[in-house]
């Protein structure tokens, strides 16, 4: 492998002086609230207390049951889909595939509004749903609604992509050495989209951990139904700083966990060579 | 060595449309024979190994593998690319990367982690000499051995038929020639009948038994690879191939005790093989016998002067037109009446100081000039 040489090092001028400054500053920027939080969360006494109290562990409780649901229903009818957005060029595909992106630019809160219109009482559907004894809004079912309305996306385009990268060669290949259609997608072509279906996974479960506005709007806030974590801490922030700062301490180390999870999920030996 | 396989001859005709593109082929290979499909780039020669393999529908045809009918557009007979029984190799092999080579190898095994399944994969380990890569990435891989696991992986399953697509060419040329000598010997010993997809001369001549040649999505001729490659008889084969000196000429004077006749054009006289077909038709009614005749460029010797007392019987003086490179040697253009093209060594450029302007004798054989194409006028 060859190395660079120190001369190739100084004469990139550019990426030493602006990528410099703008590293000093993204890295100050990005680490001065998550310190001060840190800090202020250490100087509490009754950190320990706060974390384990009622409140914040049947928020952290429904966070991670709705975000699993939700992540369930993501991956499983998500992972078809994007092979079908990724394999087809026809053009209701094409349509199909720029509606996904909708969400990521609708703010949370309109999504929140719209899924009232359409499922509350008085929706579209919502008197429908009723008469066969279902009952969204307000309900757990609307937090796993509205975080799979907010984060589907992010899997969806992640997992297309992972297809796309995937040559059709490959799958050409698998059938003229025998194996069916079916076996060749669960060998090759899955395995090989994997990475970045998990990179996909991880932004979508940290999306859906963060849901807030839509949440609001559809599902409300009830402690032990719909309050989720972000919820949470902001009902904590109402009566008391400490409450609302041990919950962030809660997220904020489960999206550094979820990071690493994230690094270790996605690395593979063959990565980059296909 | 122990390939064994049930060998019956694969054969088909299809007719392709890819786009504006249309394919009209057929072909017969018999068990333990290489048919080439030669021709340049778009021919049409990977759509004709896609449509056998299933990989593309065509809009008629009929498709035996291994003695079964895998397609009949008449009958609507359908079976799919897994079910066919083959063996397909593409340029870039299209290892599995996230495979090690031996999961490479059984992928296609039903029974890749029994016994028998482990045996058949060590058995073809040690055929091509992978000993000791098993347990790599295929991108820890030379080439040449990504190569020998491509073709492993193949063979593992028992193909009935092997389809090649120009299995060599990101190889370099001393590479090419050890595994071309490889697959024919392996070749040798497993009797399935193989298209090989080239574009590569040498290959044709060193693997093929029959040569196809296509273009634009015709066959324009099949036969032996001496008789299409050597000294092809069409003159768009000839061109295809790269013949390269064609002259268009007109029969001037028959020799049939020398089976010669003498051929003349702007400029230019050559005394060439008689012709059967041509000395038939010889009485004079008033028509002239039209012909191209090709010579290769590394049949003709270049002289500093004439050769009288030689056995050649074409000796052309000419003025060097130009001199270029053409690794390993030299092409110099000589202009002796038409232009003609000879490839020399770089050794022999050297010591007979060729420059342009130089005046040269071209000397070839009668016996190397050879009739392209023939019509009455």
């Amino acid at each position: 492998m060859a190395t660079l040489s120190p001369v190739s090092r100084i004469t990139n001028q550019p990426a030493g002086i602006f990528g410099g400054g703008g590293a000093v500053l993204y890295v100050l920027f990005i680490g001065l609230p998550v310190l001060a939080l840190l800090v202020r969360a250490a100087q509490q006494s009754d950190f320990l207390d706060a974390v384990t109290s009622d409140a914040a562990l049947s928020a952290l409780r429904l966070s991670l049951m709705t975000s699993i649901v939700s992540m369930a229903v993501v991956v499983l009818l998500g992972t078809p889909f994007a092979y079908l957005l990724a394999r087809s060029d026809r053009l209701w595909a094409r349509l199909v595939g720029s509606l996904v992106e909708l969400p990521l630019v609708l703010p949370p809160v309109v999504a929140g509004v719209a899924m009232l219109m359409a499922f509350g009482r008085n929706g579209l559907v919502g008197s429908e749903l009723e008469s066969i004894g279902l009952k969204i809004p307000f309900t757990t079912t609307a937090v796993v609604f509205a975080q799979i309305f907010v984060a589907s996306p992010f899997f969806i385009r992640s997992a297309k992509l992972g297809f796309q990268s995937v040559a059709k060669d490959y799958e050409d290949i698998a059938q003229t050495l025998g194996v069916s259609p079916w076996r060749t997608f669960f060998r090759i072509t899955l395995p090989l989209a994997a990475p970045a279906m998990f990179t996909g996974l991880g932004l979508a479960w940290a999306r859906a951990l963060s849901e807030f506005g839509a949440t609001m709007m559809f599902a409300g806030n009830l402690t032990g139904e719909t309050q989720t974590m972000p919820l949470a801490i902001m009902s904590a922030m109402e009566t008391s700083l400490d409450g609302a700062l041990a919950l962030s301490v809660m997220l904020l180390a489960g999206s550094i966990l979820g990071l690493v999870l994230l690094g270790l999920l996605t690395r593979r030996r063959w990565q980059g060579r296909s | 060595m122990t390939i064994q396989t049930v060998a019956s001859t694969a054969s088909g005709w299809v007719e392709c449309r890819v786009g504006g593109f249309q394919l009209e082929t057929a072909w017969e290979v018999k068990p333990g024979q290489v048919l080439v499909l030669f021709g340049p780039s778009g021919a049409g020669k990977s759509t004709t190994l896609r449509a056998i393999a299933g990989l593309l529908r065509p809009a008629r045809g009929h498709i035996e593998v291994g003695g079964q009918v895998v397609y009949d557009g008449k009958a609507g007979t359908w079976v799919p690319t897994h079910g066919r029984r083959l063996g397909y190799l593409t340029q870039q092999y299209h290892l599995f990367p996230h495979l090690k080579v031996e999961a490479n190898i059984a992928f296609g095994l039903p029974d890749g982690r029994s016994a028998a399944g482990r045996d058949r994969v060590l058995e073809l380990i040690s055929l091509f000499q992978l000993e000791g890569l098993t347990d790599r990435y295929p991108w820890e891989l030379s080439g040449g051995q990504q190569q020998r696991v491509a073709l492993a992986r193949a063979l593992a399953s028992e193909p009935a038929m092997l389809l090649l697509d120009e299995p060599f060419a990101s190889l370099d040329a001393e590479l090419r020639r050890t595994l071309r000598r490889e697959l024919r010997a392996m070749l040798a010993q497993s009797p399935v009948p193989v298209m090989l997809v080239t574009h590569d001369r040498e290959e044709a001549l060193a693997l093929g038994d029959s040569v196809q040649v296509i273009n634009e999505g015709r066959t324009l001729v099949t036969g032996e690879p001496l008789d299409v490659l050597g000294q092809p008889g069409q003159g768009r084969v000839a061109r295809l191939v790269g013949v390269e000196n064609l002259f268009d000429l007109t029969v001037q004077e028959r020799n049939p005790r020398d089976g010669t006749m003498t051929c003349v054009g702007p400029g230019l006289r050559l005394e060439v093989p008689l012709d059967s077909q041509i000395s038939d038709s010889g009485t004079p009614d008033g028509g002239q016998d039209r012909v191209t005749v090709g010579i290769r460029a590394s049949d003709i010797i270049l002289a500093k002067e004439d050769l009288p007392g030689s056995s050649a019987r074409n000796r052309l003086p000419g003025q060097v037109v130009s001199v270029e490179s053409r690794p390993p040697g030299y092409a110099v253009t000589l202009d002796c009446g038409q232009p003609m093209r000879c490839h020399i060594t770089g050794a022999a450029l050297e010591e007979m100081g060729i420059q342009p302007g130089q005046r040269l004798w071209a000397v070839f054989k009668a016996s190397s000039c050879f009739l392209v194409d023939q019509n009455r006028v």
